[in-house]
């Protein structure tokens, strides 16, 4: 029965590729013809639409096995050939696409341009992972996400950093996050998929710069776990914030905690909060003040990165195509020996007037100069929200996972000695 | 993790495969980096060995052993190209599995050597001691960013919003030249009339100096380079006509000069020199006229062009051998001829180019006028059972696209308008008005409106196309990729002189002599006025006014607006039929015999 099963899945995968020839491109793209360096593509070969609805079932399912490896059965084991699991389909078999945290992009991009139509796996990546992170936790991150699967596999010997570099390090996703979301929403790029450090391992196919950065981030990860995951990651924003208020989170321990303090250093991601066990040394008033303080520092910071952002408008929009086209228009090649670009090749081709080209790319830098006021602001807010954070406290007597910041791996589980008679070992 | 203890035999081992292992991932690393650079910067088609070979080829194309050593070196770059790109990905896949024994090994070792867990020693920083370093941090690295960001921002800052919008209206300006005020074509539709016709980009300075292959279009609006002027779309963008001249008088005549041959077609100008055709069933002629005296400068006779049928074709009187006008970019003038010779002189006249494209199947005979669009040729070749459009390199005569139209055989001439959004070619023919893009030959869009035997071309202003014919309509398109029908009408039509269009108001003209003026947009008709003379030649927008040129040679002059209000009606002395061209203050006409310039 079993050997039949496994035939009659193994039969199915592999007539599932044959829908892929539909899709894929029948003839190769053309070598030396100009000169012309083809650009890195940003997606997979096409297939076929019908497998998209495969992938968002296997996400559903990767998703709802994971939670009730990571709730219920509380194994780390079982988490870890989840994410192996992920890994295989996910990244290599999906060439980590469509991903959650690109979806972002994709996401923004139908808010803001009418006429782009979101696929609906698209829409189903971006959400179901929040969906479930708003009930059980990150448990996403812990067992379907390739890009978590990957650096996991590669975190030998995992160092706690300091207070001092998780605090600077851990406002640079939401910089990203911000970035993104501009860049999308200005229809200039889709910088999470362009910048994705593992694509080329993926596909076997990227820039040279891209493969370096991949194989820096998979080298800092033997040491610093989940480096992308802590201090790149976008999407793990979302998800932070939307597991602060997860209906169940995973739980160290299954009953009361003893105080053992065994699992004090299990955490390689630095996600355990450690029990308040002294009085705050600052008196009732002076944490008032701060308060205070900080309630009206927030919008002044928001106000300075909001100008900080609208000074930053032109570099940000610098590689927006139409602003490209605008700038090599007004600072044409001069040395005739020098071949035009190719941009400025298309330009002429097209026959589109120069003013034209003008007026888009003002109206493109008017757009960044209002995103860059929005970009600016949201990260003068998140400034003052991470302070804010650090002083309001409130005292517990436990160990327990960070739940914003907590990928729900379930290492720690193993370092406690309480267990529960369903557990799996 | 409980079972019994692993020997060190195997830990050591798993260490050893997995240090070896470890170190094949970073040979085939630096391997794969090596050969990366390697296929990067190889360019097998440009290596200087096959530069030199082809170079020496291209001056013994008959040499079949270089050609033989050419394809080998050919062959042996591409083999190496490849192989160096297979070598890669083997590479890559042997790194991922080599990567993946390190992984393996090392977790079998972490898992046969699980400790138990111990409990840690005291933290040396104290929970809100941390939390102060904390939120110090933060605030740090908020105040380093805001700082990077403002030196980024003013080191990077070069006040492109301002330039770009610098340009914008400077390029903008430069589209229109056309005079605003002083007349009765209010502002607002004089810009977009200007906008609307300007036959090619609104180059400025900058992108100029990059493109010197053709003119700016601040050279094409002072010049009148086709028939019916910049685009051929019959508007002026000068001012300071004059508007009265006597041709038997002698009032405000500069000059006046027989034409030794007879034609249809239409004074070209550019700067000062005037550029006419003439032919008869032996001779095809083209002129150049000096613009200040009116001397003949040079006459070159169009002979000997591969191709040139030894017969001259049939046509009808009234078309002639030589009705299409020339057209000129400044650097080259262009002409054709009832039978199909094609040919390009320098302003020496001096042939650079010829070529015979067929003897048209036309029963009246060929007649659609030459156009430029920036270096191209535009020639509409609408014959019996075989019309396309096509365009020539201006320097070599290279045909550059062609592309077959499925419409009956025409007599108009294409017009090059910009539309605000792109320049566009359009052409009319039964059944369909057709835009193509002129620097590829694509169809952009087409539209059913047109029947019969068609003669006038079409006008074009702000979004709107006219096409009209005798016998069939006259129908105003709102022109995009699904253009749409926005009025027609059928009370009067032409079947030879074209109408011109401002955003405003549409002004058509016909073959005997009633002019009629419409709303451009919704077709209700301001007025009609009948000259009582037929009229052949096309009427021109020219600052403000209409100049209508009847068949007697008697100029219509009167107010581009909503009621008719005379200016003037000046006599030639002499029948005309062509269109008159506008330049510097100077109006150039050719009349029956001879060509006149009128000025002060």
């Amino acid at each position: 029965m079993k050997k039949s099963l496994a035939l009659a899945i193994l039969i199915f995968l592999f007539t599932i590729q044959f829908l892929n020839s539909y899709g894929i491109q029948r003839f190769p793209k053309p070598e030396f013809e100009s000169g012309y360096v083809q650009p890195e593509t940003l997606l997979p070969n096409p297939r076929a639409e019908v497998l998209a609805f495969m992938d968002i079932g296997v996400l559903i399912i990767s998703l709802s096995v994971v939670s009730w490896l990571v709730i219920k059965k509380r194994s780390r084991n079982g988490v870890f050939w989840m994410s192996l699991f992920a890994l295989a389909y996910f990244g290599f078999y999906r060439e980590g696409c469509i991903c959650a945290i690109g979806s972002i992009q994709n996401v923004t991009l139908a808010l803001f341009d009418k006429s782009y139509a979101i696929p609906l796996s698209a829409l189903v990546f971006f959400a179901a992972p929040l969906a479930y992170t708003a009930f059980f936790g990150r448990t996403f991150c812990a067992g379907v996400c390739p890009f978590g699967a990957i650096q996991d596999l590669v975190s030998f010997r995992p160092q706690k950093l300091g207070t001092r570099l998780n605090a600077v390090l851990g406002v640079i996703p939401y910089i990203y996050l911000g970035l993104a979301i501009l860049y999308a929403a200005t229809g200039t790029d889709f910088v999470i998929c362009r910048y994705d450090p593992f694509v080329g391992i993926w596909r076997f196919n990227a820039s040279f710069g891209m493969f370096i950065f991949g194989g820096l981030l998979l080298a800092v990860g033997i040491f610093i776990a989940r480096p992308y995951c802590r201090f790149l990651c976008p999407y793990g924003v979302l998800l932070n914030w939307t597991s602060r208020f997860s209906r169940k989170h995973i739980t160290i321990t299954p009953a009361e905690c003893i105080q053992c303090r065994l699992c004090e250093n299990s955490c390689p991601y630095d996600a355990i909060d450690i029990p308040t066990n002294t009085r705050n040394p600052e008196s009732k008033q002076t944490m008032g003040r701060k308060l205070i303080f900080i309630t009206f520092l927030i919008p002044m910071l928001m106000l300075a990165g909001g100008w900080t952002g609208s000074q930053l408008h032109e570099p940000l929009a610098g590689v927006n195509a139409k602003v490209k086209l605008a700038k090599q228009i007004l600072n044409p090649v001069t040395d005739k020996n020098q071949a035009e670009t190719f941009e400025i090749e298309a330009f002429k081709s097209q026959g589109k007037q120069q003013a034209q080209v003008f007026a888009e790319a003002s109206e493109v830098l008017h757009q960044f100069y209002i995103g860059g006021w929005i970009l600016g602001g949201f990260i003068g807010l998140v400034f003052g929200g991470l302070i804010a954070g650090r002083i309001i406290t409130r005292y517990q007597a436990d160990y327990v996972p960070n739940k914003g910041n907590c990928f729900s791996c379930s290492r720690c589980v193993d370092y406690c000695p309480i267990k529960l008679p369903l557990e799996t070992k | 993790m409980n079972g019994s203890k692993p020997s060190e035999k195997t830990i050591k081992l798993l260490h050893s495969i997995a240090f070896a292992a470890a170190m094949l991932a970073f040979v085939l690393c630096l391997l794969i980096s090596v050969n990366y650079f390697q296929v990067k910067s190889s360019d097998p088609l440009n290596a200087p060995v096959m530069k030199s070979l082809v170079e020496k080829f291209r001056n013994n194309p008959d040499d079949e052993q270089l050609k033989a050593e050419i394809r080998q070196l050919d062959l042996l770059a591409r083999k190496a190209f490849f192989t160096n790109q297979w070598q890669i990905r083997t590479g890559g896949y042997l790194l991922l599995f080599s990567v993946l024994i390190v992984v393996i090994c090392i977790k079998s070792v972490e898992l046969l050597t699980a400790k138990m867990p111990v409990v840690p020693g005291e933290s040396p920083v104290n929970f809100w001691d941390s939390r102060k370093i904390n939120r110090k941090w933060v605030a740090y690295s908020g105040i380093t960013l805001v700082l990077v960001s403002l030196v980024f921002a003013f080191l990077t800052h070069n006040e492109l919003g301002s330039t770009l919008q610098r340009s914008t209206n400077k390029d903008a300006m430069a589209g229109s030249a056309q005079p605003e005020t002083g007349n009765n074509l209010a502002k607002s539709d004089s810009a977009s009339v200007s906008d609307s016709l300007a036959p090619g980009s609104q180059d400025s300075s900058a992108l100029t100096q990059s493109m010197d292959g053709f003119p700016t279009q601040q050279e094409i609006n002072a010049n009148s380079p086709a028939f019916r002027g910049p685009g051929s779309n019959g508007v002026v963008f000068q001012r300071g006509f004059p508007s009265s001249w006597n041709g038997s008088s002698g009032k405000n005549i500069k000059w006046k000069t027989a034409i030794p041959l007879p034609g249809y077609n239409s004074p070209v100008v550019w700067n000062d020199k005037i550029f006419l055709s003439g032919a008869n069933a032996t001779k095809r002629e083209v002129y150049c006229f000096d613009k200040t005296s009116g001397k003949i400068l040079w006459k070159t006779t169009i002979e000997k062009i591969p191709g040139s049928p030894a017969t001259a074709p049939k046509v009808n009187g009234e078309t002639g051998f030589a009705a299409p006008s020339l057209t000129t970019d400044g650097r080259r003038v262009y002409a054709i001829f009832a039978n199909g010779d094609l040919v390009a002189l320098d302003f020496e006249g001096k042939k650079v180019w010829a070529k015979n494209l067929g003897l048209p199947k036309n029963h009246y005979g060929h007649s659609s006028s030459l156009v430029m669009y920036r270096d191209l040729l535009i020639v509409q070749y609408d014959q019996s059972g075989n019309t396309s459009v096509m365009a020539f390199a201006a320097k070599t005569g290279d045909q550059v696209w062609k592309t077959s139209r499925d419409v009956k055989i025409s007599w108009s001439s294409p017009i090059i308008v910009n539309t605000g959004k792109q320049t566009e070619a359009m052409l009319v023919a039964e059944p369909y008005v057709i835009s193509y893009n002129p620097a590829t030959g694509k169809e952009l869009w087409r539209f059913n409106c047109i029947s019969g035997e068609v003669g006038p071309s079409l006008a074009y202003a702000d979004g709107v196309v006219f096409s009209v014919n005798d016998y069939a309509k006259l129908a105003a398109v709102k022109i995009g990729p699904t253009p749409e029908l926005l009025w027609e009408s059928d009370e009067y039509l032409s079947d030879i002189p074209s109408p011109v269009a401002t955003a405003k108001y549409l002004f058509l003209p016909t073959s005997y002599g009633m002019m009629v003026c419409y709303d451009a947009k919704n077709g209700t008709k301001y007025w009609e006025k009948d000259f009582g003379t037929p009229t052949y030649a096309s009427p021109m927008v020219v600052d403000g006014n209409i100049y209508q040129m009847d068949k007697k040679g008697v100029m219509h002059i009167f107010k581009a607006d909503k009621t008719y209000a005379s200016v003037g009606d000046s006599p030639l002395g002499e029948g005309s039929v062509c269109t008159p061209a506008f330049v510097g203050g100077n109006i150039i006409i050719r009349g029956d015999k001879n060509l006149y310039c009128i000025g002060k």
